[in-house]
């Protein structure tokens, strides 16, 4: 068992590139303890070669905005991975849902939702599960090469589907999603269900290392925000440039309470790329 | 929250990247037309002549203060109005060459407002006039600039002689009627000294010598008429001498005797009664001669009524050495009397002669006061128009000889070789620097007013969650794929633009455009 384990682990790091990023990322210190990792999960390896094919490529996936950590000096990677410190600065030693809003529609809530997520991923002593939870425009699918599979609403409306079928790998190590799953009129009655509740309880309790990310609709589903933050430990408001006004961050960080405010995330700084 | 000037700056770059599109549109835009309103601006060329208006010839200190020469400065003043009349335009437009086209009136006269526009007349210093003429032919400029400086002259020195002409024409006239005036002044003098001769005015003192004489005649009056009374006293004085009176007397005087006889008489009868009866003969007696004294004043009476009512002095009285000497007294005195009168009425009349003198005199001062006035009026202003008269005379015959006024080219036209105002350099250079400019100015504003957050820091601070992370843009191949074409086509506008507005420059510079 631990001998598949460790092949695959290492085919796909090869493939990825991600051991020695992440041995150069996170120092010696996170080093020893990746044994340690590998041994808290064994049942996930072979869930993993059954995924295989479902997966997109890296390049698919940055061209889908992704985040990869080959580029370290990249800075918006550096921005995820001093955002993700952060995060986990707030509750050390224990994991978060961390629920990610936009100011307005368009601001990149999801981008930066995926990417907190793969940014955890990175450090080899968590694991990042992505739900999206914006029903009404939902995104998280697309990382996916088959967008049908079953997600979030297929599983609370269907008993009999099991929370396994619903969790997806998607080609970085330590991260997963749940898509949003088929259209939904009204979400809120969704959210508001014991299911709901009892899920994300599960998906915290199961694994002390990992990181819940709930891609959240942007701040103007007010009431979908309301019932998804009673259900995050923290929400993260990602204001973005030249479209989100103080007045309006301050609306929205007025609707939050500030137990559960983490902070707000300035997305969309214009960057001049290296051109080749 | 106050920014930083290199959060500024960065800011700014990060928004020229954001807004590139944008950018470039205005800078080529903005240089595009640029481009054009240089290529279409008119070339204006222009000429200019300074004319030196001069009236301090030779001729002047001569003539100081005699003849008056056109001031200098009023002609500069004047040139405007000269050089824009008709006359000149007309003869403008003709040797312009405007006219072979043969326009109808109205061309002409938006010919001449547009030659009027381009036309500018000031004066330079104290007598400089300078003439400025604006085409878009170099050569034209030239002509039209010479042809304005010498028609002005031209113009400005025939005004002026038919000034000075008109100027003593009407000195001339006025010089008569003054002329005539006085002649007929003079003549009013002549008849009033005339008809005034005896009042002797004008000699000085003519009522002074009037009023002294009727003091004098007045005092004689009054001497005369004091004389004349004593004379009338002594008359009556005399009168009632020589009359009855002074016989009465002598006969009141006489009856006195009688009464004074009767009263002895009667006082000796009264004593006789004592002693006699009435019969005896020395009363008898005594009472006759009583009787006969008594008829004796009777008769004085009689007689002395008889003498009054007949007048005729007593021929006893008559016959007196005293009444005579009386008579002879009252005669002379008479005599007196009547000399008198005659003076009194003598001096009166003379009086009255000096009254009506008096007024006459008063009348015909006033009036030759006037005359004199009018008279010494006329005679001030004929001469004073005499000698104006010869003063014009003289300016026109200095005018008539070009001797007052001259004008001098002092800086004669030339023919411009570099237009004026914009030239194309100036458009191109404009217009880059306005096409760099105006959108960096835009996105300045802004950036300065834009509520929308352009730099995370400037979130507000009221909450106290603050920035977790700026992240940038994450530029997925496909993107830096398109905006590498995009930056290519971007630069390449820019290019082109700058590379048409170099190349303009160049055909423009050595003229073959």
């Amino acid at each position: 068992m631990s001998k598949i384990e460790k092949a695959l682990n290492r085919a796909r790091e090869a493939g990825l590139q991600v051991v020695p990023l992440t041995n150069a990322g996170t120092g010696a210190a996170t080093g020893g303890s990746v044994v340690a990792y590998r041994g808290t999960n064994p049942e996930t390896i072979p869930r993993m070669a059954m995924n295989e094919v479902r997966m997109l490529a890296p390049n698919d996936l940055e061209q889908r905005g992704m985040i990869r950590p080959q580029h370290a000096e990249d800075p918006v990677i550096l921005a995820f991975r001093e955002l993700r410190t952060k995060v986990i600065q707030q509750n050390p030693g224990q994991n978060a849902i961390i629920l990610v809003t936009s100011v307005s529609q368009g601001c990149g809530g999801s981008f930066v939702a995926r990417n907190l997520g793969a940014a955890f991923a990175f450090d080899v002593e968590k694991t990042a599960l992505l739900i999206d939870c914006n029903l009404s425009n939902p995104s998280v699918h697309q990382l996916l090469r088959n967008a049908s599979v079953p997600g979030l609403t297929d599983y609370l409306e269907n008993p009999a589907l099991d929370v396994e079928k619903i969790i997806h790998p998607l080609g970085i190590a330590r991260f997963r999603l749940i898509t949003a799953g088929k259209r939904r009129e009204s979400p809120e009655e969704l959210f508001t269900s014991g299911k709901m509740k009892q899920l994300m309880d599960t998906l915290r309790r199961r694994y002390r290392e990992r990181f819940i990310v709930i891609d959240g609709p942007p701040m103007s589903k007010i009431a979908d925000i309301r019932i998804l933050s009673e259900l995050a430990d923290y929400v993260l408001v990602v204001a973005c440039y030249a479209r989100s006004t103080n007045t309006q961050i301050t609306n929205c960080l007025n609707a939050i309470s500030e137990k559960k405010l983490l902070g707000i995330v300035f997305n969309e700084e214009p960057r001049i790329p290296r051109i080749r | 929250m106050q920014l930083l000037p290199e959060q500024i700056a960065k800011a700014l770059v990060n928004e020229i990247f954001h807004s590139r599109r944008m950018v470039v549109f205005i800078f080529v835009t903005v240089n595009a037309l640029a481009l054009t309103a240089g290529l279409l601006w008119p070339k204006l060329y222009t000429a200019s002549t300074s004319i030196l208006v001069d009236e301090r010839t030779i001729i002047q200190p001569l003539m100081q203060g005699a003849a008056v020469a056109t001031d200098a400065l009023d002609r500069s003043r004047n040139a405007r109005e000269i050089i824009f009349g008709r006359k000149i335009m007309d003869a403008i437009l003709e040797y312009g060459g405007w006219l072979v086209s043969n326009p109808n009136v109205e061309e002409r006269a938006l010919l001449i407002d547009d030659i009027k526009k381009r036309t500018f007349v000031n004066t330079v210093g104290k007598n400089i006039l300078r003439i400025e003429y604006k085409d878009e032919q170099p050569e034209r400029a030239f002509r039209v600039t010479e042809k304005f400086a010498e028609l002005f002259m031209q113009e400005s020195i025939a005004a002026k002689g038919a000034e000075s002409r008109a100027a003593f024409a009407f000195i001339e006239q006025q010089t008569q009627e003054y002329q005539e005036k006085l002649l007929r002044t003079e003549e009013a003098l002549k008849e009033l000294r005339s008809a005034t001769l005896d009042t002797n005015f004008g000699s000085g003192g003519g009522e002074g010598e009037v009023t002294n004489r009727l003091n004098d005649l007045n005092r004689r009056i009054e001497a005369t008429t004091q004389e004349l009374r004593e004379a009338e006293v002594k008359e009556a004085s005399l009168e009632r001498q020589v009359s009855g009176e002074a016989d009465s007397t002598a006969d009141i005087l006489r009856e006195g005797q009688f009464r004074a006889r009767i009263g002895d008489l009667q006082s000796k009868l009264d004593t006789l009664r004592l002693s006699y009866h009435d019969t005896h003969p020395d009363i008898v007696q005594v009472k006759l001669q009583i009787k006969e004294l008594t008829d004796r004043i009777n008769a004085e009476r009689t007689a002395l009524e008889q003498k009054k009512r007949s007048g005729q002095p007593d021929e006893s009285v008559v016959n007196n050495p005293i009444y005579q000497q009386l008579r002879r007294e009252q005669s002379q005195n008479q005599g007196v009397i009547d000399a008198l009168t005659a003076r009194l009425a003598e001096l009166q009349r003379q009086m009255q002669n000096e009254l009506s003198r008096g007024k006459r005199m008063h009348s015909g001062d006033a009036r030759l006061a006037e005359l004199t006035r009018d008279y010494q009026i006329n005679r001030d202003i004929y001469q004073d128009l005499l000698r104006r008269r010869e003063n014009a005379r003289v300016s026109m015959n200095m005018d008539r000889e070009r001797q007052g006024l001259s004008f001098k080219i002092q800086e004669p036209a030339s023919i411009p070789l570099t237009p004026i105002g914009f030239r194309f350099l100036h458009f191109v250079l404009g217009g880059l620097a306005l096409g760099t400019f105006i959108p960096l100015a835009l996105l300045f504003v802004r950036l300065q007013f834009d509520p929308r957050i352009r730099i995370g820091s400037t979130i507000a601070h009221t909450h106290k969650p603050l920035i977790m992370a700026v992240v940038p843009h994450l530029w997925s191949p496909a993107e830096l794929k398109s905006l590498r074409l995009e930056l290519v086509l971007l630069s390449l506008a820019v290019f082109v633009t700058f590379g048409t507005s170099v190349t303009l420059s160049a055909l423009r510079y050595f003229k073959v455009m």
